[in-house]
């Protein structure tokens, strides 16, 4: 299968076969590496990349993008197979000038710090959602009016749950 | 001795006054949310009773409800732990009116202590050194430009019944005062119903040692040497070491005498902590006394041998304690890291959720208190620390080298934590060397942690790359006609409660 991965301006060319068992046989722009990769936990793979044996902790995160952990250092970058690269090309950006305002963590909305109709600036505080004693306040990527309000102050949200539109 | 403690706590810390229980043969009693009834404590303990609703106000913080179990459980003392009800003199007082021994000091010393304006003035007349500042609470706000404009520039906003960084603002310059005073009241309301606060001048990078003591009934103290507690991430603790490396032999004794003056001061019982600031030129400042366990004690539990909690149990069963000061010696080093279900990668947002799989570094050195296992949810109710870390070696430069060896073989998946962080402090040429201050992390660390290089970027894209492999082809074979009926999605079909058959 082939995949493109984009790593800050860099995009990589990858493909990967597998050999049996946990080997598999990687390219990097054409280069080809043999890795032994065994899923020890969902994300969580042992790799012996040539003899070094790492642990390396996999998480998917939106928009196709990875973080991936190895002794602490926190890779980031986008990865998907050429044919979804191709879909998302075609489709153009799609909504913009719309930003939704999601959980990032399962919490308790304590405070609406707007209210629908109004106007809001980049980064101004939009909602306060508590986790762990801790309030966190999120902010609004775009400058514009709030369209939509889709949660209550003391409801107990999801992580990921759409709080509100801005537009 | 008690026939039998009650433990009014949850998490690591409830675990490990259980150990010191345990390890002494006495009975202990869990007390429990709805939320935590299958969380390591509540498993841990020879007795376990449900408080009520996973709401800390309506669980752990209800005096009522505690004083309740330990009634009906037989038992005759309460270990507060740290947090929830450990310094709320009420619930002292209660505990004194319901003949109910309390692990820890007496009501008048933590309302002396917690009162941050009164412990400035009962430890400035026992002879120990303090932070210009005011002693009152200021409640308007033209008496706190007065008395900022009078100490001058930089201030430190503080919320009189403070702790644990709430309610704390730092305000450079006068403009800044008004919001900066509206922020701190409005968070000291919140935290702690009281929104009264107080003014220090801010002392430009210090660092942050404490004096860990303890007292007995009979007037007897010792202190067990310092901790350093300054690196921190907005003012919150994240690693702790003993014994500091800026502190010489003279300096030591010298806070260790005014801080057992500070305790004595107030009659204090049991284990109690005096907070200092250091500045540049070595000059040391009473910042506050915390009058309980510290989440910080296992460091000096390591190089001092000594186990603060059963000291607590036996002094407050009114035994005189088993040590005297010369027995008292820092042997090695101790460095805790405090690991939190946080995603460093996120500015550190909670990051409540089950633990999927657990991997606890075990070997030489290595301690780890923590309240999770594989498979037990974090809930979002509670603070996110869900373990503590802790290495020893005979010096600085072994206790580094093993606590990064066993933060590379902690593994806990399903949540993300601090433990990535911790390696990078650990790696961080500044911190190796000691050459940090309590601004260190916020203002230092991450500048030099985004021009970094990171190893291994080409192993980081192959794992992932094959990770995405290995699902797709996952999904490719769940979708084949005649396949669908495999075993994985067989599962998913009949545990979706919409299509369940009740037999």
């Amino acid at each position: 299968m082939n995949y493109v991965a984009t790593v800050g301006e860099r995009e990589v060319k990858v493909t990967v076969e597998v050999l049996g068992g946990s080997n598999y046989k990687v390219t990097l722009d054409g280069r080809e590496v043999v890795v032994d990769a065994h899923q020890v936990a969902n994300h969580l793979w042992s790799v012996l990349y040539g003899y070094a044996s790492l642990e390396v902790d996999v998480t998917p995160v939106p928009g196709d993008a990875f973080e991936v952990l190895i002794n602490g250092d926190c890779h980031k970058f986008a990865l998907m197979n050429e044919q979804r690269r191709a879909m998302i090309r075609a489709g153009g950006k799609g909504a913009a000038g719309k930003a939704m305002v999601t959980s990032p963590m399962p919490g308790k909305v304590v405070k609406l710090l707007v209210s629908e109709g109004e106007e809001v600036k980049v980064d101004q505080g939009v909602i306060v959602v508590e986790a762990m004693k801790m309030e966190n306040e999120l902010k609004s990527a775009i400058a514009g009016k709030v369209k939509e309000i889709f949660v209550a102050e003391g409801e107990v949200v999801e992580s990921g749950a759409k709080l509100l539109l801005v537009e | 001795m008690f026939e039998k403690i009650l433990i009014a706590n949850r998490g690591e810390i409830a675990v490990r006054v259980l150990r010191a229980c345990k390890e002494m043969g006495i009975p202990t009693v869990a007390v429990f949310s709805e939320v935590d009834r299958r969380a390591l404590h509540t498993r841990y303990a020879d007795e376990a009773y449900c408080i009520g609703p996973p709401p800390a106000r309506e669980s752990y913080l209800v005096i009522d409800k505690i004083i309740e179990v330990a009634k009906a459980s037989g038992a005759k003392a309460i270990h507060p732990g740290y947090g929830f009800l450990a310094e709320n003199p009420l619930f002292a007082d209660r505990c004194e009116k319901e003949k109910i021994k309390l692990i820890g000091p007496s009501a008048y010393a933590m309302r002396t202590m917690g009162s941050k304006t009164l412990a400035r003035k009962t430890v400035q007349a026992a002879g120990v050194p303090v932070v210009p500042g005011t002693v009152d609470p200021i409640s308007s706000e033209e008496e706190v430009f007065r008395v900022a404009r009078e100490i001058g520039f930089p201030v430190m906003l503080k919320a009189t019944a403070g702790g644990g960084g709430k309610g704390l603002r730092l305000v450079r310059e006068e403009g800044e005062l008004r919001s900066s005073l509206r922020m701190a009241k409005s968070e000291a309301k919140s935290a702690f119903s009281d929104d009264s606060v107080y003014i220090e001048k801010y002392i430009e990078n210090p660092r942050h040692v404490e004096i860990q003591i303890l007292g007995d009934q009979h007037g007897n103290y010792v202190h067990l040497c310092e901790r350093e507690c300054s690196i921190q991430r907005r003012h919150q603790k994240v690693i702790e070491e003993s014994p500091s490396v800026i502190i010489a032999p003279e300096v030591r004794a010298a806070m260790g005498k005014v801080a057992i003056e500070a305790a004595r001061a107030v009659k204090y019982e049991g284990a109690g902590t005096c907070e200092f600031l250091v500045d540049r030129k070595r000059n040391f400042f009473f910042l506050e006394m915390n009058t309980r366990l510290q989440v910080e004690h296992p460091v000096t539990e390591m190089v001092t041998g000594i186990d603060i909690v059963k000291e607590q149990i036996r002094v407050a069963a009114g035994e005189k304690l088993s040590i005297r000061q010369e027995d008292v010696s820092q042997t090695g080093h101790a460095i805790e890291c405090r690991v939190y279900a946080e995603d460093p990668e996120k500015n550190f947002i909670p990051c409540p959720g089950t633990v999927t799989s657990l991997r606890i570094p075990g070997g030489p050195g290595v301690r780890d208190d923590s309240g999770m296992y594989a498979g037990f949810e974090i809930p979002i109710y509670y603070d996110p620390i869900i373990s503590k870390l802790v290495a020893w070696g005979k010096d600085r430069t072994e206790a580094i080298a093993r606590m990064k060896r066993a933060l590379a073989e902690y593994v806990v998946t399903g949540v993300k934590t601090t433990i990535p962080f911790h390696i990078r402090v650990m790696n961080n040429r500044h911190f190796v060397a000691g050459d940090f201050d309590t601004n260190f992390i916020d203002k230092v660390f991450f500048k030099e942690e985004e021009a970094r290089e990171l190893e291994h970027g080409e192993v980081a894209l192959v794992a992932a790359a094959i990770q995405v492999h290995a699902e797709e082809r996952k999904h490719a074979v769940a979708q084949k006609p005649g396949e669908a009926g495999g075993p994985v999605s067989m599962w998913k079909y009949s545990t979706r409660p919409g299509i369940r058959k009740i037999g």
